[in-house]
């Protein structure tokens, strides 16, 4: 049963999708809705479990005011910058 | 928002029903999502595979325990209700505890439920053909087991428990592996 509980390793896509969330005063649900995702994908997204395709983190972007490359990141960004 | 409630007759399931199990509008089964729990039901659904799996040995319950004709009918009987029934409320809470995300069509999912979705099928799958070998070599190595024999035992109750896991084996994986459903 060990291959049930592995998961796939894959590149993880740095973000900074709570930080901008929370300076527009939007919850999860709120941005959920924004996006058209279910809320815990926002959840995912902000722990960095989940990497978004290039739609939902264009459309993410947009929610939130900010360009793609200032939001997400293939290298770890510095929160609060 | 359209009124009708469509049905994915593919998926044997409907849009409300979908949306409802996605949403949080049944706060009461929310104790079942947590991945411990979830888990717990894996478990106790495994063992009403098997228990129905075994079906064909109930019977002889009635020779080990000396019972008559009667008690062994009754207790026979009561059992292999108690059994089915809990194993099909096994699945109506597994399906619940995941949100029926395993048997809900694309439209109704976001990208990531669908990446999971279709994960946890593969997954069922790798199962499911484990199992069958499994099965296959007990019946060659394990003769003695009578897993398929034409007398006294025609292997139904491996067919339909085998059919129980088919439909389950999705969600089962989707319960065990994500943390939050």
């Amino acid at each position: 049963m060990l291959f049930l509980m592995s998961r796939n390793p894959e590149e993880p896509v740095y973000n900074r999708i709570e930080e901008a969330r929370i300076s527009l005063g939007l919850t999860r649900q709120d941005l959920a809705d924004k996006v058209g995702v279910h809320y815990q994908t926002i959840g995912y997204l902000e722990r960095e479990e989940y990497s978004p395709s290039l739609v939902l983190a264009i459309r993410i972007a947009k929610s939130l005011n900010q360009e793609v490359s200032e939001l997400f990141s293939l290298t770890p960004l510095k929160k609060g910058k | 928002m359209s009124k009708k409630n469509k049905i994915y007759w593919f998926e044997g399931v409907t849009e409300k029903g979908v949306k409802s199990l996605l949403t949080d509008e049944n706060s009461k089964y929310r104790w079942l999502r947590s991945q411990r729990n979830r888990r717990i039901l894996v478990f106790v659904m495994s063992l009403g595979f098997v228990l129905v799996a075994m079906g064909s040995y109930w019977p002889t319950l009635k020779t080990n325990l000396n019972l008559s004709d009667g008690t062994a009918v009754v207790i026979y009987s009561v059992s292999a209700i108690f059994v089915i029934f809990a194993v099909l409320l096994g699945y109506l809470l597994l399906r619940i505890s995941v949100r029926g995300i395993a048997d809900a069509p694309n439209e109704l999912l976001d990208e990531r439920q669908i990446k999971i979705r279709d994960t946890s099928f593969r997954y069922a799958y790798y199962a499911l053909g484990y199992l069958i070998v499994a099965l296959l070599i007990l019946m060659i190595y394990a003769p003695e087991l009578k897993l398929f024999e034409p007398e006294g035992n025609d292997g139904s109750y491996l067919i339909i428990s085998m059919l129980f896991a088919c439909s389950s084996l999705p969600s089962m994986v989707l319960a065990w592996r994500e943390r939050d459903i």
